[in-house]
């Protein structure tokens, strides 16, 4: 009997599901099941085989080998339509959605209600209006989904998949791009999902919220299937040592303390910039590390690029080792010597298609140039320094950056920064889609940069990594400043309450 | 193993990117010189040579333009416009360095209004360029007052028909253009920044690179270099016409993109585009060599193109 019902709930099976792209293996003989009503976390570093797994379910990716049983019955999934018909859905990590359509054409995309050739608008609307009552999830239907933030745009995604009558979502890294309170609304969502009977995927980076959302957790690692284990049996440590396949060694490499004699480096007062942030002030000293914390749209990207010249002020001044840079340029503040590694390095950090090279030297090229063009010679032996003092492992640095890990990715970031052997650094989101091992080594560098006397700016949504790595702490929320933290004050609750303080 | 053929793939893909138009057009070239009378002469070689120096000059600075991410069409335009200036000049003073100084200081500012609506009023430089080429055709029918213009002296004609070891001036010139070109893209800072800013614009910025006076720049230069072959070109002929004959610019489109510099910018080398218009030449040559009907000809261009440009996209696609 109790064979039969556990059968009953078992929705998806895969034995022995094997997918190589290329060179690599992304999937070795994986079996796992997936059952109804139950949120079942897949884990493991970048390129794990996490994401390929959660695509073959879909039916975006084509197993090599293996078979995938749905509700008992054989199927072979050939594009990701066939997996939507079957109840099939993801929820992905970039959205998918029609920018300049609204909320409500979007959710019935590809499901319009018709009558003869054309389209029955009210009826249509009526039953993504049904859907969102359902659900209690309420959106603007007519708004444009462009006009939305991320949150609601996901929510937008989520409700299409919903209208569908999904029966296994699947979630991959659903709260990478949201703020801390709204990333907390999604996995109640998440949860209330899997209540209401479907079978939840979830693919994600962050072990806290593994934890607090899954029934089941499966590791990966390699493209193998490491252990699928009862939430109950599972911790923080215990997930760590399963993910990379080591001991938990402290995350954090030990700071030293800055000299406070020392004058600042980097002194900034009362910027602001309309719609943006207001009445900024911040002081930064040689050797020490500054958090920036904050939910993401508090402002805090936004000074970290007027600081660096990216975008001019409305108000205020900007003094940096010495120089006025209340009105510099980008050039002007490398220059000076301030570094940027910016918040999203596919989109505003690297050239994909360029060699690592050409990614790394591009800031400080004047450095390399004489009456004759470029020293070839000279620009390579440079990177070729830097990248090993970041550690970055590539094949070669005439390769396109698009073939490394994220983590290696970063590290160029890093390295293209040593380069201009910067006073102040601007780190934001240094870690942001980084596996565990690769964070562990970008904290080692953003310490060892400071142990050198260097000032770090380091912009975190991550509070275990505020709380690790920064001498001083400061809170903005809307804009604003909203509380500075040292020492006895520094706690994670302080900065989570004025994070959410409202300025 | 399923591993070597993917690895293998990968090579043979990338190969095929960066080398495919160098082997496709030497195997033209063999093919040609095996089978057709003609082909394989000095004298067909130089004619060659001398009539694509105005298509490699312009070319070679429209592979800069779209490595860093626009579209030119107004090349043309300055094509048919610039000598028009020269000539005027040359008319009324006689001089011809004057005139050709003229004539190229008028490319350079037709190709820096472009860069003014592209950069700064940030307008897409395909329909921006298209818009400015009726501007500077209308310029072109204004000063030439709608006639056919000739030199009044006979030291213009010689600007491209004086020859040089055998080889005519305009051949001379071009060599030197692509030269100057490739050593620009390949070994200076501009020319880095060109590939940065076509590659991605935002990390280009943040990386400090004056992302608006790059693109700028590449238009300006592309404006020179578009009236130099306007000048070469007017110069063989002994006149130059007023017009709104666009088809220069496709011929130098067809060779960049043929020549695989990727249309969304950021990749692409100048010796490829000069191979591919090369790999053109070679086969409009073989077609005239064996008298095959111009409108096939242009059937078979057609497809040579769609080949290139689909082959490109799946290139990208399996690198990518």
């Amino acid at each position: 009997m109790a064979d039969l019902t556990s059968q009953n709930k078992t929705l998806l099976t895969l034995s022995g599901v094997s997918k190589h792209f290329g060179g690599t293996q992304a999937l070795v003989g994986v079996d796992i099941s997936f059952e109804r009503g139950k949120v079942h976390s897949l884990i493991g570093e970048n390129g794990a085989g996490k994401s390929t797994l959660g695509k073959v379910l879909l039916g975006v990716h084509q197993p090599d080998a293996g078979e995938m049983m749905l509700d008992g019955e054989a199927i072979h999934l050939r594009n990701p339509a066939q997996g939507n018909d079957r109840g099939l859905v993801g929820i992905s990590q970039e959205l998918s959605l029609l920018q300049n359509r609204s909320v409500a054409d979007n959710i019935s995309l590809g499901r319009e209600i018709t009558r003869g050739p054309f389209v029955d608008a009210k009826k249509t609307r009526e039953n993504v209006l049904a859907t969102m009552e359902r659900f209690n999830m309420h959106l603007d239907p007519d708004v444009h989904v462009g006009a939305l933030p991320v949150a609601e745009q996901q929510k937008v995604e989520i409700l299409r998949a919903l209208s569908r009558d999904a029966r296994l979502i699947v979630f991959d890294e659903p709260t990478a791009r949201l703020a801390s309170h709204q990333a907390e609304q999604l996995l109640e969502l998440v949860r209330s999902l899997a209540n209401s009977g479907a079978a939840i995927v979830y693919v994600s980076h962050f072990l806290d919220e593994v934890l607090k959302v899954s029934d089941t957790i499966s590791i990966l690692r390699n493209g193998k299937l490491i252990r699928t284990s009862d939430r109950k049996t599972e911790t923080r440590d215990s997930l760590i040592v399963g993910v990379t396949g080591q001991e938990v060694q402290n995350q954090f490499p030990p700071l030293s303390p800055p000299d406070l004699q020392a004058p600042p480096v980097l002194s900034v007062r009362g910027i602001s910039r309309a719609g943006e942030f207001e009445d900024i002030s911040l002081d930064i000293r040689p050797g020490e590390i500054l958090g920036l914390a904050g939910l993401v749209g508090s402002g805090r990207s936004e000074v970290a690029h007027a600081i660096y010249g990216a975008s001019p002020l409305d108000k205020g001044q900007i003094s940096f080792a010495g120089a006025d840079l209340s009105k510099a340029s980008v050039s002007d503040c490398l220059k000076n010597g301030m570094a940027l590694v910016p918040e999203s390095r596919r989109d505003q950090g690297l050239m994909l298609s360029r060699s690592l090279l050409e990614n790394v030297s591009l800031p400080h090229l004047r450095q390399f140039s004489g009456v004759l063009g470029l020293n070839k010679k000279r620009e390579y032996e440079e990177v070729d320094l830097r990248c090993k003092e970041t550690r970055v492992k590539h094949e070669g640095l005439r390769h396109p950056v698009d073939m490394l890990s994220g983590g290696n990715q970063q590290k160029i970031l890093f390295a293209r920064a040593a380069v201009g052997q910067p006073k102040l650094l601007i780190a934001d989101e240094p870690t942001r889609g980084v596996d565990v091992g690769a964070k562990r080594s970008i904290y080692d560098l953003i310490v060892n940069l400071a142990n050198q006397g260097e000032a770090i700016l380091l912009i975190s949504s991550e509070i275990e990594e505020i709380m690790g790595l920064c001498h001083r702490v400061i809170v903005m929320s809307r804009g604003r400043i909203s509380k500075e933290l040292v020492q006895d004050n520094l706690t994670e609750q302080a900065v989570m309450n004025a994070a959410f303080s409202g300025g | 193993m399923p591993l070597l053929v993917g690895d293998k793939m990968q090579k043979l893909v990338l190969f095929a990117r960066n080398y495919g138009i160098a082997v496709i057009t030497l195997l033209l070239f063999v093919l040609l010189a095996a089978t057709t009378d003609g082909f394989a002469t000095e004298r067909n070689f130089r004619n060659i040579l001398d009539q694509q120096s105005t298509v490699l000059i312009a070319a070679s600075f429209m592979t800069i333009a779209i490595i860093a991410g626009n579209f030119d069409v107004s090349v043309s335009a300055v094509f048919v416009t610039a000598p028009l200036f020269a000539l005027t000049v040359e008319n009324a003073t006689g001089s011809v360095t004057l005139a050709v100084l003229v004539g190229i200081i008028v490319g350079l500012a037709m190709g820096a209004f472009n860069g003014l609506v592209v950069t700064r009023f940030k307008v897409n430089s395909f329909i921006g360029t298209l818009a400015t080429s009726f501007m500077f055709f209308g310029a072109g029918y204004l000063i030439s007052d709608r006639s056919l213009m000739r030199p009044a002296g006979d030291i213009y004609q010689q600007i491209a028909r004086t020859r040089y070891f055998g080889i005519t001036s305009a051949t001379w010139i071009a060599i030197i253009v692509v030269i100057i070109a490739a050593l620009l893209l390949s070994r200076t800072r501009f020319g880095r920044n060109v590939f940065a800013t076509g590659g991605n614009q935002e990390a280009a910025r943040l990386a400090g690179v004056n992302v608006s006076r790059v693109q700028a720049t590449t238009f300006i230069l592309l404006g020179g270099a578009a009236a130099l072959a306007g000048i070469l070109n007017s110069s063989r002929s002994i006149s130059a016409q007023p017009s709104d004959d666009f088809s220069f610019v496709f011929t130098v489109l067809t060779a960049v993109i043929v020549g695989g510099t990727s249309i969304a910018g950021g990749q692409g080398a100048i010796w490829r585009t000069i191979t591919a218009a090369f790999f053109l030449a070679f086969l409009s040559n073989g077609f005239n060599l064996h008298q095959i009907d111009p409108i096939w000809q242009r059937l078979i261009q057609g497809m040579v193109i769609l080949l290139a440009v689909g082959v490109d996209a799946w290139t990208q696609r399996r690198a990518g």
